[in-house]
């Protein structure tokens, strides 16, 4: 087996792995420490300059209740969920009957429609930045929650799409010939035969999508602005003022906000970790 | 129920010509089998009749109707899959009734239907399960059974048996035929096994390279096979082919160590020719030393003795009865003049 497991090696090398490993965790979170601490800070530490050590009072109550109570934060966490499901559904929904026509079907230009839908995903975001924004501007979804949801479900249908196509590819298509013979009109070979199969690859994408979506930050800042249509991701930053900033409300805030995507990930870590391998092997 | 009528039927991939114009005539209530080695051409024949390939040229008949550009659905055929291909989130009722289902048949015939099918295949008990918790038998009843709710015109199978073992495979070749007799629909059956062939089919149809070699019963094709190829194919273990060469006397065959009478209108002299025997029509005559016998396979019954002839070339003997051949043994072999087949050495053609 490759690589050796640690219990085989040398005393030294397992001397080092066990030394090493924990600090590495600790690097590797730092971070996600220094914002779990800082939310629980009191505005004091920042002002006198306390900034890694132990904070001077327990301040977590407070500032996690001035997030929840006396900021937009509810309402940003809200837009997110207004912006994340809709897309994740909108996605989901498409990229299955994309997938079904393109796995099913053979017709000239299959690949190429194929390929287009994964060649966009190759695009830059970046390149797309002001054209985009330009697009929404005139169509009149500029700072809309609606024109971040129609947004990300053009962009995440190109790999939803290459997911699900991969996934009915893999499925026995002596099902779909079976129902062929038995009369069953398309539409309904789809409904009743092909969609309850594809549960596992449905529930994987959701998870996925709902993660990207939800953890987006780009497209929230380049397409809305505001607390009327902003999610979460992009709120947090409105505990800035314009001379200080409230690190200790962007902390809790931070941590509320990535709260939902780790509960989808651990409530349905199968589905996440098995999204990522059908789409990674086939 | 109605015959199926294949006219001057072909089909290309692209350039790739591998059906050559086929006509068949398959008359209602037959019991039709497809047999050749792989790549002949059978699925791609049955699927075609099924309409789940299209067919390039020709025309498909199922009773009077024309069915050659039709879609599946609209074929009245049946298809039993050698994957089952049974839907694996439904229940064995379910999926039997599935197509009734959605072309619209009311609940209570259904349920008729579905029961009158289990009751004919014995799956009463098993209604309720899902097909992950069925063995492979049963998995095959119920997709025989999927098939047989619909009534028909005409049944297909492709391979049916092919993914069951040994055992269960005799079990279900006898239900087939059990079922046949009672339904009394046309069935064609596709197999590479020429066993079931043999048993299950009123008419076989050998097929190689996308041609047909011979239409007939299966006793027919036994005993008057039309050239080498079937010759060969039909019958376990195969005919014993040995070159000969045409003399004044009859057939000079090296192989047999000796020259054979031929009642048949032979080549011109010196020209080559195949004789074939059967390995029930050889018998092992002790006394002579002409060839060696490599291996013996003792089944019980019957053993068969795997000869090599002076000239190198290998027979199959079949023997019965007390006294067997032992390996290594020098032997001879005799047969009656009249069980020789010969063939033409070039065109593989029966010569008669």
């Amino acid at each position: 087996m490759f690589p050796a497991p640690i219990e085989k090696r040398s005393d030294a090398a397992q001397a080092m792995y066990k030394s090493f490993l924990p600090i590495a965790l600790f690097l590797w979170l730092a971070p996600l420490i220094a914002v779990a601490i800082f939310s629980i800070k009191p505005d004091a530490d920042f002002t006198t300059g306390n900034y890694w050590g132990l904070p001077s009072t327990f301040e977590g109550a407070a500032n996690y209740g001035k997030v929840f109570f006396e900021s937009d934060m509810p309402r940003y966490l809200w837009n997110s969920v207004l912006i994340t499901v809709p897309t994740v559904i909108g996605a989901v929904a498409l990229s299955c009957m994309t997938g079904f026509a393109l796995g099913v079907y053979r017709f000239k230009g299959n690949l190429l429609i194929f390929f287009m839908f994964v060649a966009g995903n190759f695009v830059p975001f970046q390149i797309l930045m002001v054209p985009v924004r330009d697009l929404t501007e005139q169509i009149g979804l500029y700072n809309t929650k609606m024109g971040l949801v129609l947004f990300h479900v053009a962009f995440q249908t190109g790999f939803c799409t290459l997911f699900m196509r991969n996934f009915i590819r893999a499925l026995p298509f002596e099902l779909i010939e079976a129902a062929r013979v038995e009369g069953i009109a398309e539409w309904r070979i789809f409904w009743y035969v092909v969609l309850p199969l594809m549960k596992p690859a449905i529930a994987a994408l959701s998870v996925l999508i709902f993660t990207f979506i939800w953890n987006d930050y780009f497209w929230a800042v380049v397409l809305t602005q505001g607390p009327e249509s902003q999610p979460v991701t992009a709120g947090i930053t409105s505990f800035n003022a314009q001379y200080r900033a409230a690190f200790h409300l962007m902390s809790a805030g931070a941590i509320v906000a990535a709260l939902p995507p780790v509960a989808m990930f651990f409530a349905m870590q199968k589905h996440f970790i098995a999204g990522l391998t059908l789409g990674a092997v086939k | 129920m109605s015959g199926v009528t294949l006219n001057k039927v072909i089909k290309r991939y692209g350039d790739v010509q591998v059906i050559h114009g086929v006509d068949l005539e398959i008359i209602d209530g037959e019991f039709c089998v497809f047999v050749g080695p792989s790549g002949c051409g059978k699925s791609t024949l049955l699927r075609m009749v099924a309409g789940l390939e299209e067919t390039s040229e020709g025309q498909i008949n199922i009773g009077p109707r024309d069915v050659t550009r039709l879609d599946p659905s609209e074929r009245g055929v049946a298809m039993v899959f050698q994957t089952y291909a049974l839907y694996p989130h439904m229940s064995v009722e379910e999926n039997m009734g599935f197509g009734l289902k959605m072309t619209g048949h009311p609940k209570e015939e259904i349920r008729e239907k579905v029961a009158q099918a289990s009751k004919i295949l014995k799956l009463d008990e098993y209604l309720s399960r899902k097909p992950k918790a069925l063995s492979g038998g049963q998995r095959q009843r119920v997709a025989i059974g999927r098939a047989i709710v619909r009534g028909p015109e005409v049944f297909l199978f492709d391979e049916p048996l092919s993914n069951l073992d040994a055992e269960l495979r005799v079990e279900m070749r006898v239900e087939i035929a059990r079922l046949h007799q009672e339904i009394g629909a046309t069935m064609i059956y596709v197999t590479h096994d020429q066993v079931e062939a043999m048993t299950l089919a009123d008419k076989i149809v050998v097929l190689r390279l996308g041609n047909i070699e011979q239409v007939g019963a299966p006793l027919e094709l036994y005993r008057d096979p039309d050239n080498k190829f079937v010759a060969g194919f039909i019958g376990s273990p195969a005919m014993n082919f040995v070159e000969g060469t045409v003399s004044d006397a009859g057939v000079d065959v090296p192989g047999l160590a000796q020259t054979v009478q031929a009642a048949v209108s032979l080549p011109s002299k010196g020209s080559g020719v195949s004789v074939g025997l059967r390995p029930e029509h050889l018998l092992i005559d002790p006394a002579g030393d002409t060839h060696t016998v490599e291996l013996t396979e003792a089944l019980g019954g019957v053993s068969y003795a795997y000869l090599t002839a002076p000239t190198g070339e290998k027979l199959i003997v079949e023997e019965r009865g007390d006294e067997r051949s032992v390996t290594g043994a020098k032997v001879g072999l005799t047969f009656e003049p009249h069980r020789a087949y010969f063939f033409d050495a070039t065109t593989e053609a029966r010569l008669r």
